[in-house]
């Protein structure tokens, strides 16, 4: 058994799928793509009350989460906590099911909610927030777990929190954090976190990687698109930006993107017409428009969509994987809209809006 | 010089039958196992999160065990 270990690890010298489970994980995480909500389910719930629909996730596969809740949490609160907690146990659960190189890969992304349980943390103590109310907005998806994340959440001062990572990859960035420059910090932290992915994702050699590759280029695209689009809108300075921008798009890289910062805004939506995502934003942009939410939930049904496009391609590969973290995401987010624009009594035409279905 | 009895002695022709019948059903026995390897974990997997897949999962994965009948088949017909 060793000697036929030794022989595949000399067969492969980049380790590719040494010891990854991809049938397994791929196949489970199908079967759980299988329970995500039908898309018919949205406008059904957009029709009931607000008790119907806390009815109708309480016998969904949200009951476990909502029932061991219920005893600290009432009302749209529960619900929502119920909702992120159920996320940060899918996602953790996929971490734990997949192995090798597949393990490596799906925590590297899954980083993301790391980063952001901590800037939820720092933020809280820049504006004092209360730990309750930290505690509220954390996400445990990724490596940190949530008692974890909320004992960095009782302590004191941010400078105790910074201590308290030492151990971890964000430590050198959270240093520079001086209590008055989070945004620098925080952008700081997503450029370290997609160099970090492209880190791990090496030099593509496989279709499968190349594929992957392409998805978190693809999203850094969309995340660039709606930083120009919410910047430019609000006339911010060219060089102000470009700091926020990240590097690695895959169809707006570094050099397009300089030559769309010093564009106004009507032009710089006219030259938008010759990449792919124009097809979606079309018929919503014009350089008259008042609100972006129109236009981010439809560059998020793109990601969707090609992500989705992705996953049929490779079934084999880490792309499913992905394609279901971002479904489940999303339908933790279109319920949350639902119960929070119900519970707040906002107009039905606001609430389908901002859904992405 | 190669001496012929010797050679006839040893190509006996009952044992090269009974070594062929062992390759065909030893290595389609091994081909089965890698195809059932995936199918088998995919089926165990999809079944952790609904256990109504079992049936679909166990035919699934029994598929592959054609190869090896066919070899024992073969195995059958030479000896």
């Amino acid at each position: 058994m060793r000697l036929l270990q030794k022989l595949k690890r000399k067969s492969s010298p980049t380790h590719r799928g040494s010891g990854s489970n991809y049938a397994y994980a791929t196949a489970r995480v199908r079967a759980m793509k299988s329970n995500l909500l039908p898309r018919e389910t949205y406008p059904r719930l957009m029709n009931m009350g607000i008790d119907e629909i806390t009815r109708f996730i309480e016998e969904s596969q949200y009951k476990q989460d909502v029932d061991e809740l219920a005893r600290v949490y009432d009302g749209v609160d529960l619900f929502e906590h119920a909702l992120n907690r159920n996320l940060g146990v899918t996602f953790t659960k996929i971490i734990n099911i997949s192995e090798g190189e597949l393990n490596y890969l799906i925590s590297e992304y899954l980083k993301k909610y790391d980063i952001w349980s901590i800037k939820t943390i720092l933020r809280g103590k820049y504006c004092n927030a209360s730990v309750e109310e930290i505690n509220d907005s954390l996400v445990a998806a990724g490596q940190l777990s949530y008692t974890f994340l909320s004992s960095l959440a009782e302590k004191e001062s941010y400078e105790s929190v910074i201590d308290a990572l030492s151990g971890t990859d964000y430590y050198p960035t959270l240093k520079g954090y001086d209590g008055t420059n989070l945004s620098a910090i925080e952008n700081q932290l997503d450029k370290e976190y997609y160099n970090g992915m492209f880190y791990a994702i090496g030099t593509p050699g496989s279709n499968d990687r190349k594929l992957f590759s392409k998805f978190i280029r693809t999203e850094i695209d969309i995340k660039n698109l709606s930083t120009l689009f919410r910047l430019k809108k609000a006339g911010v300075g060219e060089d102000e930006i470009a700091d926020l921008i990240l590097e690695g798009g895959l169809h707006l890289s570094m050099k397009e993107i300089e030559k769309l910062l010093p564009l106004p805004f009507s032009e710089f939506i006219n030259s938008l017409e010759k990449y792919p995502y124009w097809e979606d934003i079309s018929d919503i942009v014009s350089p008259e428009m008042d609100s972006l939410v129109d236009l981010e939930t439809q560059l998020t049904r793109h990601s969707i969509k090609s992500a989705a496009s992705f996953s049929h391609m490779y079934p084999l590969s880490i792309v499913p994987i992905m394609d279901y973290v971002l479904n489940k995401k999303n339908e933790v987010n279109n319920l949350r809209i639902i119960l929070r624009g119900k519970a707040a009594n906002l107009d039905e035409e606001i609430i389908r809006n901002q859904l992405v279905i | 010089m190669v001496d012929p009895v010797a050679t006839t002695a040893m190509m006996d022709p009952a044992g090269l039958k009974a070594i062929g019948a062992g390759l065909a059903v030893g290595l389609t026995g091994l081909a089965s196992g890698i195809a059932e390897k995936d199918i088998g974990a995919a089926a165990v997997g999809a079944m952790a999160e609904n256990e109504s897949l079992f049936g679909k999962g166990l035919i699934l994965t029994v598929i592959p065990e054609t190869i090896v009948i066919f070899g024992l088949v073969v195995a059958l017909l030479i000896s």
